[in-house]
């Protein structure tokens, strides 16, 4: 079916407005926040997509679903935009944006149940105001929350800066509805836990849109106090005191809702009033006073324990007015991309892991080394650090973090800097045996290393697309690797 | 024409630490970066040879050796020669020292007119461009804001000089050095991706003393006429800080603070 044909077929299921194919429009939806740099400076490689449609149904998405499928066109789910590792990078010439923009309502908010039912282009922050009038919290608060949506951060399987006490978005979710490329609609139902065969939420909370287009989820509410906040905040001698001050903490039972340690490099950036060129270490406690109180004095047992580590302590109030200003807003957003334009800079990129707490600063060092070793651009490097910001009764993630100056086009600035960094990273981290990815999703540029990074369990991930997708129509390039792809990474 | 830069990779200051108790810089993450005025003396010679490709480029820059992936970058850009003057004994060089050096090699060489920026981010003297200027004996202008690169031959250069009141218009006979200020819009090309890859070491020469001969005892500290008595930041004096909340009263006070200080 050519390209005009397939608008035609979608004017005759959706309404006009529901159909946009505003070049800008396109231009903007050919690539996500990975290529941010290339995509201010309109050098994108890869196509535009046909159009964006927004369904303002369950039913419009299934039949917009089979529809691609019967006639090979691939599918893009967008809900929020604020994806960053390419997943809704387009590589396909005939591609639909299925964006949840109408999919807008708050079903119900079950203050008695402790849960929340919406649709999947709800703003996160929309559900998060409104569960805070009534003195509730999603307890999900990733930097994106002003502007994510609560489909795609169920699709990417995001995680909170408060994900430590509220655990990360597959914790909170109870039930969803999807559609599949055939056009069958699964609700899975709301319960507090069964034991019904394997927890197929799993097979949509972090499918990127590769398998299924999520429509609807419900997720836990949780009672909020933030009178009883607390927060602390230390400058320590190095990374290591703060992974085994971190460690301690949670190994004891403890779960303070914010638990960081920051490289030198990264707290300079992060916390320019008290940093002193030193790292960091900071905590939040929250809930109820018995809770909060008992957590605060876990983490001065901890601080105690490896005082030799510890220069001095911060005032809280710094702590806290920092996490007051953490999110990224839409204006954030546009300011970053207006600066690209103008500049050759940008503010930087990240890739995050995960391993166990034995293994975790081995692979920050080693990253270090081997930067330092090996990274042909060392010398563009304006900042290279890294901080640990949810951890687990048996581990933590580490976030590199990394700014550099750009010293070539606009085009080629991801093969010559960020992916020579983000391989290095991963390939410490996959040698030895952590996790590739921590919250940001594999998206279409560590799609290399996904047989890597699932081993034997890879062939389960494999038979899931198989099964559910089995014209390969859903999100191309994600997850999966393509060798069609390769030309775009 | 025959253009011959002079460039100095300079530390970044923007990631200059500075340790109040021991009133010493702190330079652990210091990178270097090619110093901005020069930035622009090179954008222009390759203005020059955009519309005279037969125009050749040397770079000369002096400096430790750790600045060679920098002149490597110069070189796929691409600069046609890259010349660094490197050695123990040059270390601890005022601008005098650095002048008498950097003029040895030059005297070498033949060329129409030579570039430089007007003064460095870390020393702002402006001394090294006018005294290799009179070592070679030649005409010198610094701060100048634009050259006429239509105007431009091997024999004369027209250029305007930025005056606190008035630019004025100059023209000058080459050879000379001319020595350019900065400008936030001065960029240099991007290399290709391919250049990116290339091996370009074989157009870098680095010179010691073995090369140009110098008398020991007039290089380095040694042969320098100055002293640095003392290192300071110039932003590093310590203020009295007052933490406002981001609400209202806050933003007043931030916006009478820089209002009052012209900064607004």
């Amino acid at each position: 079916m050519n390209n005009e044909k397939i608008i035609e077929q979608l004017k005759t299921m959706l309404e006009p407005t529901q159909i946009n194919t505003n070049s800008e429009d396109l231009y903007d939806a050919s690539a996500d926040r990975y290529k941010k740099y290339a995509k201010a400076r309109n050098v994108l490689d890869v196509p535009a997509p046909l159009a964006i449609v927004y369904p303002y149904t369950p039913e419009q998405v299934r039949d917009l679903l089979v529809f691609c499928n019967t006639n090979l066109i691939n599918v893009i789910p967008r809900a929020g935009k604020t994806a960053t590792e390419g997943g809704l990078e387009n590589w396909k010439e005939q591609t639909l944006v299925i964006d949840a923009l109408h999919l807008d309502s708050i079903i119900n908010i079950d203050t008695y149940n402790m849960q929340a039912t919406v649709q999947a282009g709800v703003p996160l922050q929309v559900l998060e105001d409104a569960l805070r009038k009534e003195g509730f919290t999603t307890g999900h608060s990733p930097q994106s929350k002003p502007v994510a949506k609560l489909g795609g951060l169920v699709a990417t399987r995001s995680i909170g800066q408060f994900s430590t006490l509220y655990g990360a978005i597959e914790d909170m979710v109870v039930g969803l509805e999807c559609v599949f490329p055939d056009g069958h609609i699964s609700k899975i139902k709301n319960v507090p836990r069964r034991s019904g065969g394997p927890d197929i939420r799993h097979i949509a909370i972090g499918n990127e849109g590769t398998l299924c287009y999520i429509t609807e989820v419900t997720v836990k509410m949780f009672k909020i106090y933030p009178e009883n906040n607390k927060f602390y905040g230390y400058l320590i001698k190095d990374v290591d005191t703060g992974i085994k001050i971190l460690r301690e903490v949670m190994a004891n039972g403890f779960r303070p809702s914010v638990a960081r340690t920051y490289s030198e490099e990264d707290a300079a950036q992060h916390f320019y009033h008290f940093h002193k060129n030193k790292c960091v270490l900071l905590f939040m406690a929250e809930g109820p006073k018995g809770i909060v109180k008992a957590t605060g004095e876990a983490i001065e047992q901890a601080v105690e324990k490896f005082k030799d580590g510890i220069i001095e302590q911060v005032d809280s109030k710094h702590i806290e007015n920092w996490f007051n200003n953490l999110n990224w807003s839409q204006q954030d957003i546009d300011d970053e991309f207006e600066g690209m334009k103008e500049h050759d800079s940008h503010s930087g990129f990240t890739t995050e892991i995960s391993a166990d707490w034995s293994t975790i600063t081995k692979i920050y060092y080693n990253v270090m080394k081997r930067v330092k070793e090996e990274y042909p651009r060392f010398h563009d490097l304006t900042m290279l650090g890294g901080h640990s910001s949810h951890s687990y009764i048996n581990g933590t993630n580490m976030y590199f973090v990394y700014n550099y100056d750009i010293h070539c086009a606009p085009e080629d600035e991801m093969r010559v800097y960020h992916h020579p960094m983000q391989r290095i990273i991963v390939e410490e981290t996959l040698r030895l045996g952590g996790s590739m990815c921590h919250h940001h999703g594999i998206g279409k540029f560590r799609n290399e290393w996904t047989k890597q990074e699932h081993g034997s369990a890879y062939y389960m991930l494999e038979k899931l697309k198989e099964a559910f997708d089995p014209n390969g129509i859903m999100n191309f390039g994600t997850i999966f690797p393509q060798e069609e792809g390769k030309k775009y990474q | 024409m025959n253009i011959i830069c002079l460039v100095k990779f300079v530390p970044d200051i923007t990631g200059f630490g500075y340790d109040y108790e021991a009133s010493s810089m702190v330079r652990n993450h210091t990178r270097m970066v090619l110093n901005p005025d020069d930035v622009c003396a090179l954008s222009f010679a390759f203005k020059v040879k955009e519309r005279h490709p037969d125009s050749q480029i040397q770079v000369v820059s002096m400096g430790p050796t750790t600045v060679v992936p920098h002149m490597h970058d110069l070189l796929r850009i691409p600069v046609d020669k890259g010349t660094l003057i490197s050695d123990p004994l040059f270390a601890g060089s005022d601008t005098y020292a650095t002048s008498e050096v950097l003029g040895s090699y030059l005297k070498t060489q033949s060329f129409d007119c030579i570039l430089s920026g007007s003064r460095s981010l870390d020393g702002a003297t402006s001394q090294v461009p006018p005294q290799i200027a009179e070592i070679l004996s030649l005409d010198h202008m610094l701060d100048i804001s634009e050259i006429d690169v239509e105007k431009i031959s091997p024999t004369e250069a027209v250029f305007s000089v930025e005056g606190e009141r008035e630019t004025t218009t100059w023209s000058m006979q080459l050879p000379g050095v001319l020595s350019l200020g900065r400008s936030s819009t001065c960029k240099l090309p991007y290399p290709s991706y391919a250049d990116l890859q290339r091996d370009v070491s074989d157009k870098l020469t680095i010179l010691t003393n073995k090369e140009l001969g110098l008398d020991p005892s007039h290089v380095g500290l040694e042969g320098s006429l100055t002293k640095v008595v003392n290192t300071y930041d110039a932003n590093s004096r310590r203020r009295a800080k007052t933490v406002v909340e981001t609400n209202e009263e806050g933003i007043e006070f931030v916006f009478s603070y820089l209002k009052d200080r012209g900064f607004v």
